[in-house]
């Protein structure tokens, strides 16, 4: 398995590590719920060194970029994230993405660990100079209500003014890094993409501050299935296209991009299987395959589904025929019958992720 | 109880006798720990009969449900109603307040054939 820059510093929080497409990250430290609970109310700190960054520089290679995804990066603004897709030629998702125009030449390109080859090959055959920094930077996310306090009293000025969905480049106690104001959580976050070098470092220094905690992958899942965030792999894959993973409001249809007319076709169509979140009515889970029923109809299929700690009850993400996909609706799904409800994103509505900075 | 006097399955349940004559089932702290944070747990009827290697219980954690198997063959004589509201005890207690049910008509030969904890501890490689 592939060790992140951070590997060494997990032992030292008693990590459980298990392979997560084909890296060595840790699942859990003191327990998911405790972390995931200690993220909504404080702050987590979570290694997601495994994902992937390009540096793309230069108004031509960015428009190589930009005619790969559904989004309009040519248009983003300068310290402004973007969610995005890469797409396929039938308008399937190779990946789900985050641009960040670092300058007005600069676009920092940051995409998921599973299909990380592919997309390494795919940018490199159409974007001019495409430079992967994956192996060389080290990806921590301070999550949580308290994220921006503790990095400000860390001396990380730069994130002070960020907001949601913006990022800057800095310096940070003589390590050179990017910082956005993101994450996968729902709650107020940050990113830091540091040097690989570095990033051991920066892990500890951000871990001796009060009312940080170290959290895994099973926190991250969990915080991100409450917010109703799809998992790479898990609930969007090659199969799957933008609009039935619900990212119609990241289309920027005014633009090119690989498989528009079929998904110009399946627009019109209007009758395919929409990602949506569920529910359900107590503690047990709706989970990744049960296949959900409208009565005795066939309405879809769980993608994706775990306890939800902060709601109290099970959470997920599935397929569902339009039908189906009425908030409020309920269903049943799994062996068992297990009722659930169709929801609204996000599940969960405490998030402070949105919130906005003045001062 | 003392793990030491309990006697433990290839599916990681423990059984062991109470003061009051009857088999107390739970499952063990290898299965807790690799179950991490238990959410719910589906308990079997009071006077269903079990037989032996009979899917009696359903645990489930946050990342995965896991079937729970009677030890022995017997009937349900008591289930732990703490773990509806409380089933975080699997993990805090898995050899106390964290047992899952109580079986009577038991066959005490039939314990013979599971595990010791010293041989339950080899078959986990701890």
């Amino acid at each position: 398995m592939r060790q992140t820059p951070l590997f060494n510093a997990y032992a030292r929080h008693g990590a459980r590590v298990v392979d997560f497409h084909g890296w060595a990250l840790p699942v859990q430290f003191r327990g998911i719920v405790e972390e995931h609970l200690h993220t909504r109310r404080a702050a987590g700190v979570f290694d997601c060194s495994h994902m992937g960054e390009f540096m793309v520089r230069g108004a031509e290679a960015i428009a190589a970029l930009d005619r790969l995804v559904i989004g309009n990066l040519t248009a983003l603004k300068t310290g402004r994230c973007r969610y995005t897709a890469l797409l396929n030629a039938d308008a399937g998702i190779i990946d789900d993405c985050v641009a960040l125009r670092l300058s007005q030449e600069e676009m920092y390109f940051v995409t998921n660990a599973g299909p990380l080859e592919e997309v390494s090959a795919l940018l490199a055959a159409r974007v001019p100079g495409v430079e992967d920094q994956s192996a060389a930077t080290a990806k921590i996310d301070v999550q949580g209500p308290r994220s921006r306090e503790i990095l400000l009293s860390l001396g990380l000025q730069a994130a002070a003014p960020l907001a949601y969905w913006s990022g800057v480049r800095t310096e940070w106690r003589g390590v050179p890094l990017v910082v956005t104001r993101a994450g996968y959580t729902g709650e107020l976050g940050y990113e830091l993409y540091v040097p690989a070098d570095a990033g051991e470092a920066v892990w500890d220094a951000v871990l001796a501050a009060e009312g940080t905690m170290p959290c895994g992958l099973g926190a991250r899942d969990t915080l991100r299935s409450e917010m109703a965030y799809p998992l790479n792999g898990d609930d969007l894959d090659p199969s799957r296209t933008p609009l039935e993973t619900a990212m119609d409001r990241f289309i920027a249809w005014e633009t090119e991009f690989p498989g528009k007319a079929r998904l110009l076709h399946q627009r019109d169509a209007g009758d395919y299987e929409r990602l949506t979140p569920v529910k359900s009515l107590d503690r047990r889970a709706p989970r990744a395959g049960f296949e959900v029923f409208d009565g005795a109809d066939r309405a879809g299929t769980v993608t994706s589904g775990t306890f939800g700690p902060s709601l109290g009850c099970g959470v997920g993400l599935a397929y569902l025929s339009p039908a189906a996909a009425v908030p409020g609706k309920r269903l049943t799904a799994g062996p068992r019958a297990l009722e659930i409800e169709v929801c609204e994103a996000p599940v969960y509505r405490e998030g402070t992720c949105r919130v906005k900075i003045t001062g | 109880m003392n793990p030491e006097l309990l006697r433990f399955t290839e599916t990681h349940e423990w059984i062991g006798a109470d003061d009051g004559g009857l088999y107390v089932v739970g499952i063990s702290d290898h299965a807790q720990h690799e179950l991490g944070d238990v959410t719910y747990v589906d308990l079997p009827r009071p006077g269903a009969r079990l037989e032996q290697g009979a899917k009696a219980a359903e645990v489930e954690s946050v990342k995965a449900a896991s079937d729970i198997y009677a030890p022995v063959a017997g009937v349900v004589a008591a289930v732990n109603a703490e773990l509806d509201a409380a089933t975080e005890l699997v993990n805090q207690e898995p050899y106390g307040a964290g047992w899952f049910f109580k079986l009577q008509d038991v066959d005490p030969a039939s314990l013979e054939s599971l595990m010791t904890h010293d041989q339950y501890k080899a078959f986990c490689g701890e």
